[in-house]
């Protein structure tokens, strides 16, 4: 199956690439969006004094 | 003469600096005159990796990357960054250091995704699906993600010419930066751009720099906990603030805020691990020993910002 990659998707932070898969006849036969990244926040924040967080948690998204 | 070429890419981090060189608004219509940007991804310009992957070796004269190396594809191209650019740059806590992103060193990969995937309150996920480096749609549409790995600061993985602080730098040092780029004035390769001076030393609430004695840190506060006494130094009022091993390049941005500094400047010329430094110049500041009992979350608060590139690296029983 011939493919189309995008790599990577642009002007947004937060990493991701769009797979697009072509039929026989060159048409699109599925598409696929996939974000690329895994921050891991949920976990370890864990222990972090409450008051702590609002600046620490800003750093998910910068933009 | 032809223009300096540029390229920039964000890897493990969060576009907070790609913002502070956009806040740069005037000056940086001076840099975006002045340089051709040939690369900036994913934030900024339509650039795709393959366009980086093409262009001729040592071809770009200034590479900048902020992020730290995560995944097996910030590790990919930030090796590409290397060899396609002549003079490379961490520009930025996490690059330089980790960051704050470089926490998930705590833990395993396997913890981390667990908790996101499977084990917080929100989420619905029963046949607990995490993601996989490979996986096959409908048995017929092939998708690939990076491989995740444990955080590194970017000269872990290539070598580095210079590092810039911050999280993000001060758009004020941003610029410093980018003018001692543009007229060549660097300090030795490997060094830091930076002032050079303590967060103390250029901070209005040093007793010291009015002549008055710095008092001993008689107890520990967190900081919701009463409020500051105007223009006294916090450290000594009990909210332990990194500034006196924190690069003082950020306009003092914390304490004119009533905030502890948390040490996102990276670490004073002189000190390689900012954690161990942070501990010991705290340590030195408290009145009594038993004080350091009380002081809440030691890990957090003195590698908040560096634990991949210190000393330690991770926690090792994970
Ligand atoms: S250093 Fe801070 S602002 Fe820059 S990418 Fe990392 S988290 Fe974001
Ligand atoms: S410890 Fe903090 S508040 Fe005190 S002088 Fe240094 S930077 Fe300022
Ligand atoms: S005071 Fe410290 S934590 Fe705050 S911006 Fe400056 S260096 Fe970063």
């Amino acid at each position: 199956m011939q493919t189309i990659e995008i790599n990577p998707m642009t002007r947004l932070e937060g990493h991701g690439k769009i797979k697009i898969f072509l039929d026989d006849k060159g048409n699109v036969d599925n598409a696929f969006m996939q974000v690329v990244e895994f921050m891991g926040y949920e976990k370890f924040l864990k222990g972090m004094p409450i008051e702590e967080v609002p600046r620490t948690v800003c750093t998910i998204c910068g933009v | 003469m032809s223009k300096p070429k540029l390229a920039y890419y964000l890897a493990g981090g969060c576009g907070g600096c790609d913002i502070a060189v956009v806040d740069l608004s005037e000056t940086l219509v001076d840099v975006a005159l002045a340089v051709d940007i040939v690369f900036w991804a994913p934030t900024v310009a339509d650039a795709k990796y393959k366009d980086l992957e093409a262009m001729p070796d040592g071809s770009i004269d200034v590479g900048l990357i902020t992020g730290n190396v995560r995944n097996s594809e910030h590790d990919h191209i930030v090796k590409v960054m290397r060899k396609k650019c002549k003079v490379l740059i961490a520009y930025g806590i996490c690059a330089t250091s980790g960051g704050i992103k470089s926490l998930v060193n705590l833990y395993t990969t396997e913890q981390l995704l667990d908790k996101a995937y499977v084990d917080t309150m929100s989420t619905d996920n029963p046949d607990k699906v995490i993601p996989q480096t490979s996986c096959i749609v409908d048995s017929k549409y092939d998708l690939t993600l990076p491989a995740l790995f444990d955080a590194k600061p970017l000269d872990q993985v290539v070598s580095v010419d210079y590092y810039i602080g911050g999280c993000p730098p001060h758009y004020d040092h941003v610029k410093t930066a980018f003018t001692a780029l543009l007229t060549g004035q660097l300090p030795p390769p490997g060094s830091w751009i930076t002032s050079g001076k303590a967060l103390c030393e250029v901070c209005g609430r040093n007793p010291v720099l009015t002549g008055k004695p710095k008092k001993f840190t008689t107890t520990i506060k967190r900081t919701f906990e009463g409020t500051p006494t105007e223009g006294a130094c916090l450290l000594e009022e009990g909210y332990l603030c990194l500034g006196p091993i924190t690069q003082g390049d950020c306009g003092v941005k914390c304490p004119n805020a009533n905030m502890p500094c948390r040490g996102c400047g990276g670490p004073i010329p002189g000190v390689k691990d900012f954690g161990t430094r942070a501990i010991s110049a705290i340590a030195s500041m408290l009145e009594k020993e038993e004080l350091v009992d009380e002081i809440p979350d030691p890990v957090h608060l003195f590698y908040r910002y560096t634990l991949a590139g210190s000393a330690l690296g991770k926690k090792l029983n994970r």
